[in-house]
């Protein structure tokens, strides 16, 4: 599904160069779910960056379901994030002036797509993600977890083949955490989805069938684990 | 969709509340000012055109210059040039003057106008009651009053009306005529309204100086009033001792106040504009700063698939919400602004059919114009970038 091939990624600042990514290579299959681990500034979130089409890399191939994405214009990347790509970040980035359903809705409006028939998928999907009774709650009236569960329905509402989660249990306390990790195990099991999550937390990690971890700008460790 | 972006932009411009004010104040001063330039100008423009239709655009007004100021117009020969000059149809001298009159106690000064019977018809004065002075009428101390100077010289119990007696210096006036109001004409020295009428004889009489300067005419249908102006002065020079004679048509001093005008409204509308350029400068600062708190939405948007022109087209809607607001208050605005002139002025209100288009359109090109840069601003953003913000 995702092809990485000698991915190099390096930030100029100033004189100095950095090379954060050193040709790394990376091939995760569908519906897998990998937890990528390393240390702080090891450059998980560049690596998830380039995975989400939101950061180019300096020299490297990536294709996604054999087509070269990096290869597409803006537009056309916007569009490939639309439809493929899901993102839940750690601190939720909600909108705040949207209510739960119009933020889960939200990807299928760049889409075009009607507001009433936006509104039933997202309704569903909040609902699949156990948040029947907040669909019209503000982003502030949410808890951590709830906040984070709609984030969830939006990232999935477009039924994404790819789901990217960077420290998505970052910002919650482990009982709320864990609830969260339950239900990525669950709509990778029931939708399919492949899910990509960074962590530092390694009992969340221990969780994941397949344990990636980055040092030195590549894949260090590559663990799978018999379900 | 549509109707979603915009709700979506009210809300956020709800959101900063302050900041959307500020701007919205600014397009509304600049919308204002154009509506209201606009307005006054139809206004000054319909009251001119009616002042011109009730006096008629055939007016001519002479007028006797010496080297001591105002000359004198021989009173046979001017009455005699209808009866040369193809084209004129009417002429009548008057002279003109101004002092203080008394009538029952009621005190004021106002002007007199030494007038012959042909005054009447060319100036197109008509009488409320009585009868205009006349051929006959010499020295005879007969008065017309005009209807504003009636009004004032009289009191709840004694109205002055034909037969009634007006002092004007050591001489006792009896009314004979009183006239209908009629719209001060701009060709003419004095307004009729607030005048005295007397007789040429006793003009002579009352006035400091007696001289037969003035002179109105009209051309007939179908002659061109200015070729008519410039026959009546050549008609006149050689029996003029002193001094030349100066025919004005009304046609000149209508073009010369449709040139101040337009000069007035280029005025205005520079104001306006400026005014316009300041609002849309607040609507792109308070956009800038809009775009730079809000980067994370925007690195958020674009991170679930929102293309450039979603993120410019955000921006520009609420631009173009903010402009239209704006714009509509200052429609308002810039009208009651007009109707104040108009209420102070005493002329008729009118509001100009381009105003409202006009203005609301001015107001959201500026919005638009000035809400462009930031939204490209928001839209080249960098998603990591801005998601990366706090
Ligand atoms: N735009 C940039 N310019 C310069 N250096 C950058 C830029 N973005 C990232 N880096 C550097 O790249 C390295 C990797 O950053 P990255 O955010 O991927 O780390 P990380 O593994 O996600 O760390 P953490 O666990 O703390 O989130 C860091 O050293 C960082 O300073
Ligand atoms: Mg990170």
């Amino acid at each position: 599904m995702l092809d990485l091939i000698d991915i190099t990624k390096s930030f100029r600042t100033g004189p100095a160069e950095t090379v954060v990514l050193n040709d790394l290579s990376l091939h995760v299959g569908e519906r897998e779910f990998c937890s990528i681990m390393g240390g702080s500034g090891s450059g998980k979130s560049t690596l998830m960056n380039i995975i989400g089409l939101l950061d180019r890399p300096t020299r490297g191939q990536y294709r996604i379901a054999g087509e070269d994405v990096l290869a597409a214009p803006p537009d056309k990347q916007s569009s490939l994030r639309n439809r493929l790509i899901g993102f839940v970040f750690q601190s939720f980035f909600l909108l705040p002036r949207l209510n739960a359903w119009r933020n889960a809705a939200l990807p299928l409006m760049y889409r075009g797509m009607p507001e009433a028939e936006a509104k039933r998928k997202a309704c569903a999907m909040l609902e699949r993600v156990g948040l029947a009774d907040r669909m019209e709650h503000m982003p502030a009236m949410l808890s951590g977890g709830q906040k984070q569960r709609v984030a969830i329905a939006r990232a999935l509402v477009g039924q994404p083949k790819v789901l990217l989660a960077d420290e998505p249990t970052g910002a919650l306390d482990p009982k709320v955490a864990q609830e969260i990790m339950d239900l990525f195990l669950e709509v990778n099991r029931e939708l399919g989805v492949l899910v990509l999550i960074i962590t530092h937390d390694p009992h969340i990690a221990a969780q994941c069938p397949r344990q990636l971890r980055l040092g030195a700008g590549r894949i260090a460790q590559d663990l799978r684990v018999a379900a | 969709m549509i109707k979603q972006a915009i709700l979506e932009a009210i809300g956020n411009l709800l959101a900063s509340r302050q900041r959307s004010l500020l701007a919205l104040i600014g397009i509304m001063v600049g919308a204002g000012a154009v509506i209201a330039m606009l307005t006054v100008g139809a206004i000054a423009r319909e009251e001119t055109a009616r002042q011109f239709r009730a006096m008629g655009t055939d007016i001519l007004l002479i007028r006797a210059d010496s080297d001591q100021g105002l000359g004198n117009l021989p009173l046979a020969e001017t009455e005699a040039l209808p009866a040369q000059i193809r084209g004129l149809s009417l002429v009548a001298p008057f002279m003109l003057g101004g002092g203080q009159i008394s009538a029952e106690g009621q005190s004021r000064s106002t002007s007199f106008l030494g007038v012959t019977e042909s005054f009447a018809p060319v100036a197109r004065v008509r009488l409320a009651a009585g009868r205009f002075i006349s051929r006959h009428d010499r020295f005879e101390p007969f008065a017309v009053v005009g209807s504003a100077l009636a009004e004032q010289l009289s009191t709840p119990f004694n109205r002055i009306r034909v037969g009634s007696n007006i002092r004007v210096g050591r001489y006792v006036f009896t009314v004979i005529g009183v006239l209908e109001p009629s719209l001060p004409s701009p060709m003419m020295p004095a307004d009729v309204n607030d005048s005295l009428m007397v007789s040429i004889p006793n003009g002579r009489r009352i006035m400091s100086t007696p001289q037969l300067a003035w002179g109105v005419a009209r051309a007939a249908p179908d002659a061109d009033p200015d070729q008519v102006a410039r026959a009546i002065g050549t008609a006149l020079e050689p029996s003029m001792r002193e001094g030349r004679v100066q025919v004005q048509s009304a046609r000149a001093l209508l073009a010369g106040l449709a040139s101040q005008m337009r000069l007035f409204t280029l005025l205005l509308g520079a104001v306006g504009a400026i005014a316009l350029v300041l609002g849309g400068v607040g609507v792109m600062n308070i956009m800038l700063v809009s775009v730079q708190e809000r980067r994370r939405e925007i690195g958020v948007r674009l991170a679930i698939g929102a293309t450039r022109w979603n993120i410019q087209s955000l921006f520009l809607t609420e631009a173009a919400v903010l402009s239209l607001a704006g714009g509509a208050f200052g429609v308002l605005l810039g009208l009651a602004g007009a109707w104040g002139f108009a209420q102070m002025s005493g002329w008729a209100f009118v509001v100009s059919a381009t105003a409202i288009p006009l203005g609301a359109g001015v107001s959201i090109a500026t919005g638009l114009f000035f809400g462009f840069y930031p939204a490209v601003m928001a839209s080249r953003l960098d998603p990591i970038v801005a998601l990366r913000t706090e």
